[in-house]
Formats: structure tokens, C-alpha cells, sequence
């Protein structure tokens, strides 16, 4: 029988909590930004921090209100943000142009809450873009993005985390000069430990479905994981994800899985999109095919060990290990800050195609995959849309591999009927190989 | 009736962007190291200094959809068509292919020559912030030159020297300075050349030996310096925009039913690419070096001044348009390039403010000129009336 994550309510509760207090707060600083940047920077200010990020924002509106979604991304494309720019992007800002925000519990407010600060990232083309575009239709609100440049095993590499590091430092000066707020070194120490256990804890837990049957599956993964996304600073987020590991463990050690039929193991490299359309899950679930792992889900908040001798590791880092964390200065937990987010598994492919060849062996390996499904997102540059077209070329002669376009929050962008007609494939294809091999 | 020199050489500089890798094999053959790079952020005086020639990979201008299958089709034009230069074999015979982590569509066209065209042992990828006007931005790419440079002393098996790095800044100065006198022409109400004829030049010497290149604008300027102007004044436009190297559709523009000159282009593969001066005489050459790049007009996806999130680029934009006084501008940009149409939205009000108004014209794989001068047309006509030429 499919088991029923408990903690789920929880995780969609923290979430909301989050919405609802940049929506309505009173007191306290509101934040816009890409919450795929270094947060805890913005917790030395205070915790009265509330919170927005462009792409869990976007996807999350896009999944409880499409037709508001649909709206806001026309509103982006009419004001001529490019019908071929990155759909989070266009579904946020549209949001703005219409002056009209949406949140997960369904909550509609007329006048886009103007935000005090955008604290952001910069990394592909577009990312700090929309922000630059948000901050001028808002009449100029002050704007500091950060370069992390990345790629292949950046976090190593001293020069590049000198780089980020030192912009970092620059940043918390900024952070004090434009809000006149005195900077608690205390409470910045405390947030960056519990950003990088959040991160450490949820690839641990995505470690675990190494095991079969792996107990989440893809449609779960999506939906837990954006608590680490939305604001993982809190104790609260980091609570949730201890609460969540002993709970997988737990599975794991029963064999219980929220899907237990698993035929087929798939290893997935997309954005999420299949929240636009269950019907593509549906494809798969009817013959017991799960994605088990995802670069998405797993790398896109989450950590593990990364290039180790040459080769990519899915192995989890050891929770424990962020205890003994020396974050005493500044300096030293901007450091270790800026490491474990320049080795976020989705920047190391952005600018390196051979890290994401390498993590997609690994994973292959490790997850003990039937069948490869690539799915880039027509208008994402770092969903490595070029990268996944060479690791088609690279992986069709070695197991099932497929690829058709999605387009994240996109729902116009897809070829519905091809995508199904491949994904149908891709199950015969493994079926195949399956016989073959028995 | 004979040429007159200027003729000569704006010929030869058409001949070379006609045929660039034609141009890029008789150096190699003469004996002479060729590097290919793929970004103007890339630093071509430390490989000058290596003894290397470097020489810009641009589209072919072929109509093809062998790069279908290696880069996904919303990546630019620009950046399959560089792609296609790798896999059809046109470079192999350049000794290094390289690049600095520049915009995401053209580091894929990069891994693309590595991953599939055969230059996995001879390329080299230069780290460089995505966002320049940082403060650290500096320091990381005197560190990431100092790496390169390495790299080159082990490909060429001799130091570099800063002498050797010295001398090639002044030569690739030189380079920009001839330019931009050059484009100085064009500011006059009835320029002595066309703006096609100085696009042409600006695409020769990203190609071409910059000694060689010198010695050549150095002869034409001094023709055209007090030469009277090419024709009839007509509509002073600005061209401002991603890589286009197409002189197709910069052709396009002064062969209208209306008289036409162009007058600016903003755009990598124009004043971008040498609108800057890299300080010399400085003790440490590869700082030196930073801060010349870090003071250029910013490429769309790398302008983010940090704290206001201000976009540099667009007072670079309206600089020229005070100082160059075009009358319309086209903005003319590579289709699924999302940074350009955010930097229109917001050059716009500006543009609005300066009574400049504007026309956006998307650039794919092909030219569609007759659309495209249809839209032109109807630009002038809109701009001011405008007497059809006889």
C-alpha cells in the first residue's frame, strides 16, 4: 500500500507561512530575490526577514492558480520581456505589471506588496535580469545580486570562492548601509548553519532513495523540497527536514514507498513539470515506472559530495558535519556559506558540461536506473536545455533515453501529444531492455 | 579606371569577413599559431603576447541544421551558427580554440567544439564574473589571466613576458583607437563612408592580424579624413543590439527606398568590442588588463551594478545617441537572447525622454529582408517625412 508522508502538512503549512508574511506583515523588512541565492546574509538584519523568491513563488503560483499564471506570463509578454524568457521570470514579473500577487493556500491580493530590498544571484543570462526589471517598474528598489559564477566543482576551487566570498562580504555591508539596520554577526552565524543543514539534510534524505523500493518519487520530491527553496534559515525548516529524514529512514527500513509499485527506475534531468501535467506521471505510473532521482529535485537545494577524485558522488554529506562547522567570524561562514552553495549540483552543469555528464553517470550508477528521461525547459538556460541534447548523443547506446521540451510554468510550450508518444517509448524501450537482460 | 586606395582596402577588408577562416588559414600556413575565440571578454593581448594570432569564430552565413541535434533550437542563431563552424571543420586547423565564461548560448556553441568537433586537447575556457561592474570582479580575472597565461606558456613552451604583454596592449590600443576614429566619421551630417564600409572594417579586425590590420586602417584613414562626404545626407539610424555580423542587413539599411546612414552600431561585433582602452604602462599588466575589459560598455548579460542594480549600458546608449544624433534607433537582436529585449523595455522611457523613437527587428538564422524593409520603411515614413530616393 502507497505510504502517506506525515510531515506533509507541515511542509505545505511552512510554505504558506512564508507567502502569507511577505504578503500581509506589518513590521519587519520584505525581500525579493532568487531564494537560489545565499539567504542567510539577509538574517543578520533581523528575524523579521520576509521572504519572496522568483522561482519557487512562480512554480508554486503556477500549480495552485494556472489560470492567474497564464495571465501573469501574458502580462510579461505584452510588456515585452521576451515570449522566449525564462517562464518563472515572466510569470513573476507579471505578477507585478498586473499589481496582483497569488500565494499557495489560494489567496488573491490586488497590489503587488512593493518589496524594501532585492537581495539576488546572478548566474545564467536572465537571472538577475528580471530582478533589475522588477526593482525599475517599482520606481528603483535598491538591488545587490551576487555573481556566483560556477561550474564543474567551483566550490574547490579557492579563486572562485575567494570571488563569491568577497562579494558576499560587500554584500552585508550594502545590506547595513541601505537599511540603516545594525548587523548581528550572532544571528547571520546561526542562519548560515541552518542553510547549510537544510541543504546537507535534504540530500541525505534523496540519498535515500538509492534503496528499493526508493521510498518518494518525483511528484513527493517536488513537493518537499520547496521549504529548502522558499527559506531555509529558519530553525523551524531545519526542524522540518530532521523531522522528514527520520521519517524516510523509517520507510526505508519498513520498504514502505509512497508509490510501491517500481518496475522501472528513471532517473530524470528537467525542471519539475510535471506538476503543469499529471498526465505525463500518469504514463509512467500505470506501468510502475518512478523517477527515483533528479538533478532538479535533488540539486537544486540540496548537497552531496560533489566531484571526489575526478567523478561525480551522490553520497550524502554527513549531517554531523555541519555541526563542527567554524563559523566564528564573518569571514569564515561567508566562506562556508559560498562553498556549499557554489556546489549546488544544478550550477555545477550549468557551466560545465563535463560535471554534468559526470552527475549523470553517477546518478545512473548509483540509482540503478532502467531508462534516462531528459525533459530541458524551452526557455531555461541553466536547465542545461544544450547540455541534455549532448547527453542524449552520449547515453542512448548505453540504457533507455529519451528527451522532449517542457517549459517549467509554461503550459503553452509543450508538445503534449509527442511528449506522451515518447514517454510511451521510453516505457517499451525499457521493457526491452529488461527482457534482455533476464 | 584604376581604384583608389581606400577602395582597395576596404575591399581586402571585405574579402577577409567574406572569408574569414580562409584568412585565419593562410596565417597558419605563413607558420604563425591561430587561436580561435568565441566572446570578445576573452583577452586577446595575453595571446598576442604568446605569439598566438587570434581570431574571432563568427556564423558562416549558410543556411544548415546539422547543430539541431548538439544545441537545443531556443538557443540564438548566432551562437548554432558558431557551432557549426566547429562541426563542419571549417577551423580545424586553428592550434587552440578558447573562450571566457560569457553568455550561456555561446559557452554551449564553445562546449560544442569541444564536446564534438575534436578540440577537446586544444581549448581553454577563461573564468569571468557574469557580472563585471563588481567590485571583486577585478582580482577574480587577474587571477583567471594568470591561470591562461600559464596555460600559454605551457602550449607555447616560453614565458611570456611583460614586455611581450606591454607591447601588445599598445598594439591592440592602437587597433582601437583607429577605430574609433573611424567611427568618428560617421558622426558628421554627410559622412565620407558608409556605415556598412565601417562595420566591414570593425568585422576585419577581429579576424585579422592586428599589426596587419593597423597598417591598413592607417592608410585608409588618411584618405577618408578629408574626404568630402559619400552622398546625400538622408536618416541618421543607430543600430543597437547583440552579435550581428551579417553586413547583409547592415547593407539593408542604406539601400532603402529612402535615403539612409548609418551611423552607429552598438553591438559586440561593433563599437562594443573596442569602444575601451586597456591602461598602459602599468607595473602589473593582467590588473591592467582587468580593468581595460571591466571598462567596456557592458554586454546585456553581464551589466548589474550592484545596489542599484542600475544597467550601465544603457548610459553608454544614451551617450551616443547625444553625441552621434541618430533620428531613430533598431534595435537589432538575435531571437531568444532574453537579456537584449529586457534591456529594451527598459531603454525605452530613455529613449522617450530623448524624442528618439525605436523599431525592433529580431535576427534568426536567415535575413527576412523583405519583411525587414518593409518595417524599415515604414519606420522612415513615421520618423519624418521622407522623400523616396529618385
Amino acid at each position: 500500500m502507497a505510504y502517506a508522508v506525515k510531515a506533509w502538512n507541515d511542509f505545505k503549512n511552512y510554505q504558506t507561512g512564508c507567502y502569507r508574511d511577505y504578503l500581509y506583515a506589518t513590521e519587519g523588512l520584505r525581500v525579493m530575490g532568487s531564494t537560489w541565492s545565499v539567504l542567510a546574509p539577509l538574517k543578520g538584519l533581523g528575524d523579521d526577514i520576509h521572504l519572496i523568491g522568483g522561482e519557487p513563488h512562480a512554480a508554486s503560483t503556477a500549480g495552485t492558480l494556472p489560470d492567474e499564471s497564464r495571465e501573469n506570463i501574458i502580462a510579461a509578454e505584452s510588456a515585452g520581456l521576451g515570449f522566449h524568457s525564462c517562464s518563472y521570470l515572466k510569470l513573476f514579473t507579471g505578477e507585478v505589471i498586473r499589481d496582483k500577487i497569488g500565494i499557495t493556500d489560494g489567496t488573491i491580493k490586488e497590489g503587488y506588496p512593493k518589496p524594501d530590498l532585492i537581495w539576488t544571484t546572478h548566474l545564467c543570462n536572465q537571472h538577475s535580469k528580471w530582478y533589475q526589471e522588477v526593482s525599475r517598474r517599482l520606481g528603483g528598489i535598491p538591488m545587490f545580486a551576487v555573481d556566483m559564477i560556477g561550474g564543474g566543482n567551483a566550490e574547490k576551487d579557492s579563486k572562485i570562492v575567494n570571488y563569491v566570498s568577497n562579494q558576499i562580504e560587500l554584500g552585508i555591508d550594502w545590506l547595513q548601509r541601505v537599511t540603516g539596520r545594525e548587523y548581528s554577526d550572532e544571528l547571520f552565524a546561526k542562519a548560515v548553519r541552518n542553510e547549510i543543514k537544510v541543504l546537507v539534510l535534504w540530500g541525505n534524505i534523496c540519498a535515500l532513495n538509492r534503496h528499493a523500493p526508493a521510498p518518494l518519487d518525483e511528484r513527493r520530491l517536488i513537493a518537499l523540497f520547496p521549504p529548502a527553496v522558499v527559506d531555509r534559515t529558519t530553525d523551524e525548516s531545519v526542524r522540518l527536514y530532521e523531522t522528514l529524514f527520520e521519517e524516510v529512514k523509517q520507510m526505508v527500513a519498513t520498504g514502505q514507498s509512497v508509490a510501491p509499485d517500481q518496475r522501472f527506475r528513471i532517473v530524470y534531468f528537467g525542471i519539475a513539470h510535471t506538476y503543469g501535467h499529471p498526465e505525463m506521471a500518469r504514463i509512467l505510473r500505470d506501468v510502475g515506472a518512478e523517477i527515483v532521482a533528479s538533478v532538479y529535485t535533488f540539486g537544486t537545494c540540496g548537497n552531496f559530495k560533489g566531484i571526489v577524485n575526478g567523478k561525480w558522488s551522490w553520497d550524502p554529506i554527513d549531517p554531523k558535519w555541519v555541526d563542527e562547522l567554524d563559523l566564528s567570524t564573518r569571514r569564515k561562514a561567508i566562506e562556508e556559506l559560498a562553498k556549499i552553495v557554489l556546489g549546488w549540483p544544478t550550477w555545477q552543469g550549468v557551466r560545465s558540461y563535463w560535471a554534468l555528464e559526470s552527475m549523470a553517470q553517477a546518478m545512473i550508477d548509483e540509482y540503478h536506473a532502467d531508462g534516462l528521461l531528459l525533459a530541458p525547459s524551452r526557455s531555461c538556460e541553466t536547465d542545461f536545455r544544450n547540455g541534455y541534447v549532448g547527453l542524449q548523443r552520449i547515453f542512448k547506446s548505453k540504457i533507455p533515453t529519451i528527451e522532449y521540451d517542457t517549459d517549467q510554468v509554461d503550459v503553452r510550450q509543450m508538445d503534449l501529444p509527442g511528449a506522451q508518444r515518447k514517454t510511451e517509448l521510453f516505457v517499451h524501450l525499457m521493457e526491452a531492455r529488461k527482457r534482455r537482460s533476464a | 579606371m584604376a581604384k583608389k586606395g581606400s577602395d582597395t582596402i576596404i575591399e581586402r577588408f571585405r574579402s577577409v569577413i567574406e572569408n574569414p577562416q580562409g584568412y585565419a588559414k593562410s596565417l597558419h600556413e605563413q607558420g604563425k599559431l591561430v587561436a580561435g575565440y568565441m566572446c570578445t571578454h576573452v583577452p586577446e593581448e595575453i595571446l598576442y603576447a604568446a605569439g598566438i594570432v587570434p581570431v574571432r569564430i563568427l556564423s558562416p552565413h549558410v543556411s544548415q541544421a546539422m547543430t539541431r541535434s548538439y544545441i537545443h533550437e531556443t538557443y540564438c542563431s548566432f551562437s548554432h551558427d558558431c557551432a557549426y563552424q566547429g562541426l563542419s571543420h571549417n577551423y580545424d586547423f586553428l592550434d587552440l580554440i578558447t573562450t571566457s565564461s560569457s553568455c550561456i548560448h555561446m559557452g554551449e556553441a564553445f562546449n560544442v567544439w569541444v564536446r564534438f568537433a575534436g578540440f577537446a586537447g586544444k581549448s581553454y575556457l577563461i573564468p569571468y564574473p557574469h557580472i563585471i561592474e563588481t567590485k571583486p570582479a577585478a582580482s577574480f580575472m587577474k587571477e583567471s589571466y594568470g591561470e591562461f597565461k600559464k596555460f600559454l606558456e605551457g602550449f607555447v613552451k616560453k614565458p611570456i613576458t611583460d614586455e611581450e604583454i606591454e607591447k601588445a596592449i599598445k598594439v591592440y590600443n592602437h587597433t582601437r583607437r583607429l577605430l574609433k576614429r573611424l567611427w568618428e566619421l560617421l558622426r558628421r551630417e554627410n559622412p565620407p563612408i558608409t556605415g556598412p564600409d565601417v562595420a566591414t572594417a570593425t568585422l576585419a579586425s577581429q579576424f585579422m592580424d592586428k599589426l596587419e590590420f593597423n597598417k591598413l586602417l592607417e592608410k585608409f584613414l588618411k584618405g577618408l579624413e578629408a574626404a568630402p562626404g559619400k552622398g546625400k545626407p538622408g536618416v541618421r539610424l543607430m543600430v543597437s543590439g547583440g552579435a550581428c555580423d551579417d553586413i547583409e542587413i547592415l547593407d539593408l539599411l542604406e539601400h532603402l527606398d529612402y535615403a539612409v546612414n548609418l551611423i552607429f552600431i552598438d553591438s559586440c561585433t561593433a563599437t562594443r568590442y573596442f569602444w575601451f582602452e586597456i591602461p598602459e604602462g602599468r607595473a602589473d599588466k593582467l590588473t591592467a588588463i582587468a580593468e581595460g575589459y571591466i571598462s567596456r560598455i557592458p554586454c546585456p548579460s553581464k551589466d548589474n551594478v550592484p545596489g542599484t542594480g542600475e544597467k550601465k549600458r544603457l548610459r553608454y546608449v544614451q551617450q551616443f545617441i547625444e553625441e552621434f544624433k541618430p533620428e531613430g534607433i533598431v534595435f537589432l537582436y538575435q531571437r531568444f537572447c532574453s537579456p537584449q529585449p529586457h534591456d529594451i523595455v527598459a531603454l525605452r522611457p530613455i529613449l522617450d525622454k530623448l524624442g528618439v523613437p525605436s523599431i525592433d527587428l529580431e535576427l534568426d538564422s536567415t535575413v527576412p529582408v523583405t519583411q525587414f524593409r518593409t518595417q524599415l520603411e515604414a519606420f522612415l515614413e513615421i520618423l519624418k517625412p521622407v522623400v523616396p530616393l529618385e
